[in-house]
């Protein structure tokens, strides 16, 4: 019977294995029976911590469960469809936007889903693209699709759509210079000149700064590129109204000479100082007319000029308990983030540190512009996983789409309100995000309050609209609207649970909370989560009171929720104990508070494979019966499960460690390296060699298919069980008890005890 | 004996001087009854081709307070192997290597004839002359296409070992960098902040480049001259600085409607003037400002951007209603006097309809004796001769132009130096011959003039000391010595030396005999320097009375008239053109501003501060010549009678040459009768003053306007 309504509960302390062996698929959404076959969004674009909205705030209050939303607005999509109409059809009180789940009162009138005005339908809707036929509405894309895209007419424009515009600011310090990042990253642009998204309108520009601000000059009366060089950094200043950013189009010959200039001129030993604030007052000045996206690229904590910071990081304090400095030493970065904000630019940052460089107080820059931080610390260009991991990393960000000037709105059934945004934004208005650039990497999460109660609703509705202008001069919306059922018991909703989503939304609070009062607060507000949940959750089920039964019983929905927040506990971001870097610690909680959840959860909550028995799970692929599709089962994060006759892979989404135990098998070692013995692996390899064998392909074919579904290739480290660097990989095994941190056993038993 | 006038031309032959009086005063009181002062016009530079090359350097009189040098005028005792010092009567020894010398085997300085001497002091560093391009980019593409085309032509006619450097500026400056691989590479300012030398220095990171010391290149190649990326020798960036200059664009800044473009003269200047402050100080340099327009942002600046606000007229200034001027000035002041301190010149190559603001740069010019050029475009041959020109060579190949020199001025007891006026600084350098009494820039008895030509000319200012006449012996003579030292523009130091003497003669008994030795031509130059001179540190009328008041009391003191009969009055021929000369002064350019802007003024009395006798002649009174077919070209009247409608006239006023064809020549002209070979006489006709004109062209610097007119024609002819 409990199967049956999808409400089993499992006891945490009795299983073992509690990771299934393939990923689940969210709760199930059951929409009442006039749209039980409406299309829903893909909970990879828009997902709710509960997949049954409570129809009050105290039923909500009961199961203690946090309630919101996660979305990934502007995924890369197969398949997305794209219309063009005269009138974008949407209610006239809310401005909704018409689709699959709004009640059409007759073929005339519609009837809005989030306010419940009902609104004329445009003659033209009568009309069907597809099937180029006039009749019934419900053939509409907006209403066959719950994620569609419009061409917007003019009157969704402020100003003529901006063209592409790309600035890049180069740190040619001397700590940069020994890093050789440069002539990596000006070969990158280089090579993807072409790839750039845009049109014949599409404009990039340049400048390098250290002690002084170096601009470039490319225009068609010059045969080479010209530097301009301002030694003023207090008050800055453009050397030039125009050709600072060129038509790449027009100038491509002369932007690669340039690039090849750029690493050149800056080789020879250069100025300790770094002047970032007055680069960046001097990008905003240069991109405030068009608008656009400023790539900055750091390696060093800016110590001269405007925004100049001082190191606040105490190497000693890198495993303590409670971490200082994690809010901004200066809201200067804020401060120009806003302005950039004001004027359509994002600003996004790649801190390719070998010190301290305060990102707590740099990623303002990015926060507050709606743009992204990427950080690869110790960087030095002439490690080739470090090169390797840039090069992918930058490649993916220089190639992948980019929408200007955005805005997003977040629209929910009457009743419920948005109350806090996590991401990388500007909230212009309560439920109105300013985006200056949009990227298909960025996610963002809401938290949502109950105001009034839903109880005479059929379901709940949330729509997001992206309106951005496309890299082509486009005005598009892109519209995602998501409906919910209505739960109205307790139980209900503790079923409903989407526990991957819960950790997704709990770790973006869990990181305002560590800025906002203190890591042990955040982390014992996480631990309270597990602990007033099955706290509800016994309530819910009428089981015995007290700490007496030996048994946690946890609803199936709810049972990962311990073992994710342990591990969110353990992450770079949220750990204590363990020595890390103030800003590693700040990059790892930026990524929390910013990224898709499918990339979250496997930062949070690695996959773990056993690569040894591959072609025990393998399946012959539909339609080429020769390739083999490898799919081994996870396995959970600890060392119970390695074997010392094993090999495992561990992914992380930044990096997949091939962990290679001594007691693998010869055939394995000789198959898969190409290596007689064991002791004949290097410490820390991050190439896998290509082998004329079928274990070798196959590996290789699993890796390819781990990476197909990340923005970018994943780091590659190969390490033997007795590496040097082998906690690269057991610090993953999160269930395992390290030196200041519970084991999941310990954290149960903690739980357990907290129970009411 | 010569007569005066022939005395006169031979010492301005041979010496490169004139005097107010070539007799002397003996005392000081019946000096000052003389009227005009005892004055020297000295061209430190004059052409002397004929000099022999002395390589040694000049033996001094050991007394530390004189250290005269060895002339012509000493006695020397050849058996003792001494020397007497004619202006402080020391005995000094012959240094060693004169142990030879003997009244049959004289070195050149003990030689009568040379009184004037050049020697070049193998010793010192030699040093290539540097050329730092300051050029406006607020030009229109054909002034600017121009302007750059003459620029392309200087690197070729500059020596191949100078330095050279670029900087360019509208709204904001940019001190471009020569030669750097694959990318041209400037550093920008901002053209409304002033920076000091010292920050120059740190922002830029350079340095004082260090001349090698000469001890230590004995017999070792000469090393290449010390340079850094700024400035570098044209040999070695001509093709950088060529392609640099080609591509050189307009200033980029929009330019608002009713606005003047946003032009950062004044920054550009002190930036120029800084970086060669801190990398070549005291070594000959000129700073070449090519300016299209005024200043009108920052530092210097003479106007502001908008356009319905026209620059400042005499008029403006007149009423106090000159908004910048004052602080525009000191601006320039500043640049000019510190420019002049490190012996850099500076150059203002000014071409526009309209004032570019010259009046406010004037010391930039004046005080560092840097060129001084005014046209209506970059684009004219008056432009681009005159600029060709700077770099003109003498007979000898080598560039008329000398660098960072100094004038030294000794004289005997009876005598005090008060002043000099002409293109330089005081060095402040005080000793026991200057005077108490300053005229012009005093207090000193050196000066600096960073560059010069053989036509520069100084005023040099005397004090008769002597309180009564008796204390000069009779028939004695009293001596002035002139120590140029310079950088010569093939980068040797040189040191010329003249050393002259005159009779005294005591004014109280011997009237004529000093009134015969009067030199109305230099007294009326030096008067026009002094009146203008005056007028620039002073304003208003009293400036003419003043210049009335020395003519009537000259004529007093030496005219001959009957009381009460004013047709009775007669002057002696030597002061017969003194009165024609202070009229014609005092109707000039020089003084009257009706019809003059400011920068017209300045540009006019900058020609006159510094050229030669015989230049500035003709621009206080214009020369009319009239040409007939009845004879050679005759010098005529400056008078409205002269024009006649047969004849044609060529008038030189220094500024200008003007021909003017009478009416019936005009209308033969039209009639094209030179174009027929029976009238091949006619044709020559024309053709006469059209080939005097050229010559006088060919040689002038500034290149003057050339006036092609006839009766009835647009252009005014007024002939006085
Ligand atoms: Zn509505
Ligand atoms: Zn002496």
């Amino acid at each position: 019977f409990d199967q049956l309504w999808g409400q089993q509960m499992v006891d945490l302390m009795q299983t073992k294995h509690i990771l299934s062996e393939y990923p689940e698929d969210p709760p199930e959404i059951r929409l009442g029976p006039n749209f039980a076959d409406a299309p829903n969004c893909s909970p990879e674009i828009f997902r709710c911590t509960i997949n049954k909205i409570p129809d009050t705030n105290t039923l909500l209050q009961k199961s203690r469960l946090p309630l919101g939303i996660l979305i990934h607005p502007f995924k890369d999509l197969n398949y997305l469809p794209v219309i063009q109409c005269t009138t974008i059809v949407r209610c006239r009180a809310c401005r909704t936007y018409i689709n699959p789940f709004v009640y059409f009162v007759d073929g005339k009138r519609w009837k809005c889903n989030l306010c419940y005005r009902v609104n004329d339908l445009p003659e033209e809707f009568q009309y069907d693209p597809v099937s180029k036929s006039y009749g019934d509405p419900t053939r509409r894309p907006e209403i066959k699709s719950a994620t569609i895209e419009f061409i917007a007419p003019s009157e969704y424009m402020l100003r003529p759509p901006q063209p592409a515009v790309y600035l890049f600011l180069l740190d040619v310090s001397q700590i940069a210079r020994e890093s050789g990042y440069l002539e990596l990253v000006c070969g990158i642009i280089k090579e993807h000149l072409e790839q750039l998204p845009g049109d014949a309108r599409t404009q990039i520009g340049f400048i390098c700064y250290d002690a002084h601000i170096h601009y470039y000059v490319i225009s068609d009366g010059l045969t080479r590129p010209q530097e301009l060089t301002v030694l003023d950094i207090d008050d800055v200043f453009l050397p030039s109204p125009e050709s600072l950013l060129v038509n790449v189009g027009e100038q491509r010959d002369m932007v690669r000479e340039l690039l090849t200039q750029i690493p050149r001129r800056h080789s020879v030993p250069g100025s300790p100082a770094s002047a970032l604030g007055a680069a960046l007052q001097a990008a905003y000045k240069l991109m405030s007319p068009t608008g656009g996206r400023i790539t900055v690229f750091q390696t060093c904590l800016p110590n001269i000029g405007p925004g100049a910071l001082q190191s606040r990081e105490d190497p000693n304090a890198r495993s303590s308990k409670e971490v200082a400095h994690l809010n901004p030493a200066t809201d200067f970065y804020k401060r120009l983030a806003l302005d950039c904000s004001g004027a359509q630019i994002a600003v996004d940052l790649f801190l390719l540190s070998s010190q301290y460089c305060d990102l707590a107080t740099l990623s303002g820059m990015s926060k507050f512009s709606g743009g992204s931080v990427y950080h690869i610390p110790v960087f030095n260009a002439s490690r080739p996983r470090q090169a390797a991991h840039l090069r992918n990393m930058f490649t993916r960000y220089l190639t992948r789409k980019i929408g200007f000037e955005a805005v997003m709105r977040v629209r929910c059934s009457r009743g419920i309100t948005i109350h806090t945004f996590h991401g990388n934004f500007f909230v212009r208005s309560t439920d109105l995000l300013s985006l200056p650039n949009v990227s298909p990497d960025a996610g963002f999460g809401m938290q949502l309050t109950i105001e009034e109660s839903l109880s005479d609703l059929q379901q709940v509705c949330f729509q997001a609209a992206l309106l951005y202008t496309s890299s082509k001069g486009e005005r598009r919306i892109r519209v995602h609207t998501m409906a919910l059922p209505i739960a109205t018991t307790l139980s209900d909703v503790l079923h409903a649970a989407d526990q991957t989503c819960i950790v997704g939304l709990l770790s973006k609070m869990a990181v305002d909370r560590c800025v906002t009062a203190s890591m042990s607060e955040a982390k014992e507000a996480l631990i309270n989560v597990a602990i007033d949940v099955l706290s509800a959750h016994k309530l819910s089920q009428n089981l015995p009171a007290g700490p007496a039964s030996s048994s946690l019983m946890a609803p199936m929905s709810l049972r990962l929720l311990p073992m994710y927040l342990l591990a969110l506990m353990k992450t770079k971001a949220l750990r204590t104990g363990t020595s890390t870097r103030l800003d590693e610690r700040v990059a790892a909680m930026c990524d929390l508070k910013c990224q898709p959840l499918a990339l979250l959860l496997r930062t949070v909550y690695p996959d773990l494979y056993p690569i040894h028995t591959l072609e025990q799970h393998t399946h012959k692929d539909e339609v080429e019966e020769e390739e083999v599709n490898p799919d081994p089962p996870r396995l959970q994060l600890t060392s119970e499960r390695i074997n010392l006759n094993g090999a495992y892979l561990l992914d992380d989404g930044e990096t997949m460690v091939i962990y290679v135990c001594n007691a693998v098998s010869p055939a394995f070692l000789s198959e898969i390296f190409g290596v007689a013995a064991f002791s004949q692996l290097p410490d820390e390899a991050t190439t896998l060699p290509h082998l004329d064998n079928k274990s070798n392909a196959l590996l290789h074919a699993f890796i390819d298919k781990l990476n197909d579904d990340r923005p970018y290739p994943s780091n590659l480290i190969i390490l033997r069980d007795n590496s040097p660097t082998r906690t690269k990989f057991t610090e993953r095994l999160i269930e395992d008890r390290v030196e200041s941190a519970f084991s999941y056993y310990e954290f149960l038993q903690h739980v357990k005890s907290q129970v009411k | 004996m010569a007569t005066y006038e022939e005395f006169i031309q031979q010492n301005e032959d041979r010496d490169g001087i004139r005097f107010t009086w070539n007799v002397w005063p003996s005392s000081r009181i019946e000096a000052t009854r003389l009227v005009v002062p005892l004055v020297s016009l000295y061209q430190p530079l004059k052409e002397r081709p004929d000099l022999p090359p002395i390589q040694y350097e000049p033996v001094l009189c050991t007394r530390n307070t004189c250290r005269a040098v060895l002339n012509p005028m000493c006695q020397v005792d050849y058996r003792a192997k001494l020397w007497v010092c004619n202006f402080c009567f020391q005995r000094n020894p012959f240094p060693p290597q004169y142990a030879a010398i003997s009244e049959q085997h004289q070195p050149a300085e003990l030689i009568p004839n040379f009184s004037t001497i050049e020697y070049t002091i193998t010793r010192a560093q030699s040093m290539p002359p540097i050329f730092l391009l300051v050029v406006d980019t607020c030009l229109d593409e054909e002034e600017l296409g121009a302007l750059k085309d003459s620029l392309q032509t200087s690197l070729s006619l500059m020596p191949q070992n100078a330095l050279v450097g670029l900087i360019t500026f509208g709204r904001m400056v940019q001190i471009h960098e020569l030669g750097t691989e694959g990318i041209y590479k400037c550093y920008v300012f901002k053209g409304t902040k002033d920076l000091s030398a010292k920050q120059i220095q740190e922002q830029l990171s350079i340095g004082r480049v260090n001349v090698p010391n000469p001890q230590q290149r004995q017999g070792a190649p000469q090393p290449h001259p010390p340079v850094h990326r700024f400035l570098q020798p044209v040999k070695q960036c001509d093709m950088a600085l060529t392609d640099l200059l080609s591509e050189l664009g307009r200033d980029p800044w929009p330019l608002g409607v009713g606005k003047r473009p946003l032009r950062s003269s004044g920054v550009a200047l002190s930036l120029a003037v800084g970086l060669l402050e801190v990398t070549y100080p005291n070594t000959g340099a000129r700073i070449m400002m090519f300016l299209g327009g005024p200043c009108s942002q920052g530092p210097g600046q003479v106007v502001n951007d908008e356009l319905k606000q026209p620059i400042r007229s005499h008029h403006d200034i007149h009423k106090d209603n000159a908004k910048y001027m004052k602080k525009a000035i000191k601006h320039y002041e500043a640049l000019a006097f510190r420019s002049a301190t490190n012996g850099h010149a500076i150059d203002i190559y000014s071409c526009a309809l309209d004032q570019t603001g010259l009046m406010e740069m004037k010391q930039c010019c004046n005080s560092t004796g840097g060129h001084m050029v005014m046209g209506d475009s970059f684009n004219s041959s008056l432009f681009k001769q005159t600029f060709q020109r700077v770099f003109s060579k003498d007979q000898k190949g080598d560039y008329k132009m000398a660098f960072n020199g100094t004038l030294e001025v000794k004289c005997s007891r009876e005598l005090k130096i008060s002043g000099a006026i002409g293109s330089c600084v005081s060095l402040n350098v005080k000793g026991p011959c200057v005077s108490d009494q300053e005229v012009g820039m005093g207090n000193t008895c050196q000066w600096k003039m960073c560059t010069f030509t053989p036509s520069t000319t100084m005023a040099i200012f005397f004090e008769v000391v002597s309180q009564q006449a008796a204390a000069v012996p009779a028939g004695g003579r009293g001596c002035v010595q002139l120590i140029t030292n310079y950088q010569h523009s093939s980068g040797q130091r040189r040191i010329r030396v003249t050393t002259i003497a005159r009779n005294w003669a005591d004014p109280a008994v011997n009237l004529p005999h000093i009134a015969a030795g009067f030199d109305q031509e230099a007294a009326a130059v030096v008067m026009a320097r002094l009146v203008v001179y005056r007028a620039d540190h002073e304003d208003g009328p009293d400036v003419l009375r003043w210049l009335d008041r020395m003519l009537i009391r000259l004529c007093q003191k030496f005219g001959e008239y009957a009381k009460d009969d004013p047709n009775s009055f007669r002057l002696s021929e030597n002061f017969s053109l003194y009165p024609q000369f202070m009229y014609h002064l005092r109707r000039s350019q020089f003084l009257q501003m009706f019809n003059n802007s400011p920068d017209e003024t300045t540009f006019y009395r900058h020609m006159l501060m510094r050229e030669d006798l015989t230049q500035s002649l003709i621009m206080i009174q214009p020369i009319l010549y009239s040409y007939s077919f009845g004879g050679p070209p005759e010098p005529v009247l400056l008078d409205t009678s002269s024009i006649q409608p047969d004849r044609i006239l060529l008038m030189d006023t220094f500024f200008q040459i003007l021909i003017y064809h009478g009416e019936t020549i005009a209308q033969w002209r039209a009639l094209r009768y030179q174009d027929m070979p029976e009238y091949e006489s006619f044709a020559q006709l024309l053709r006469a003053p059209v080939d005097d004109a050229q010559e006088i062209l060919q040689s002038r610097f500034p290149v003057p306007r050339y006036i092609d007119t006839e009766h009835g024609g647009s252009q005014v002819f007024m002939p006085a």
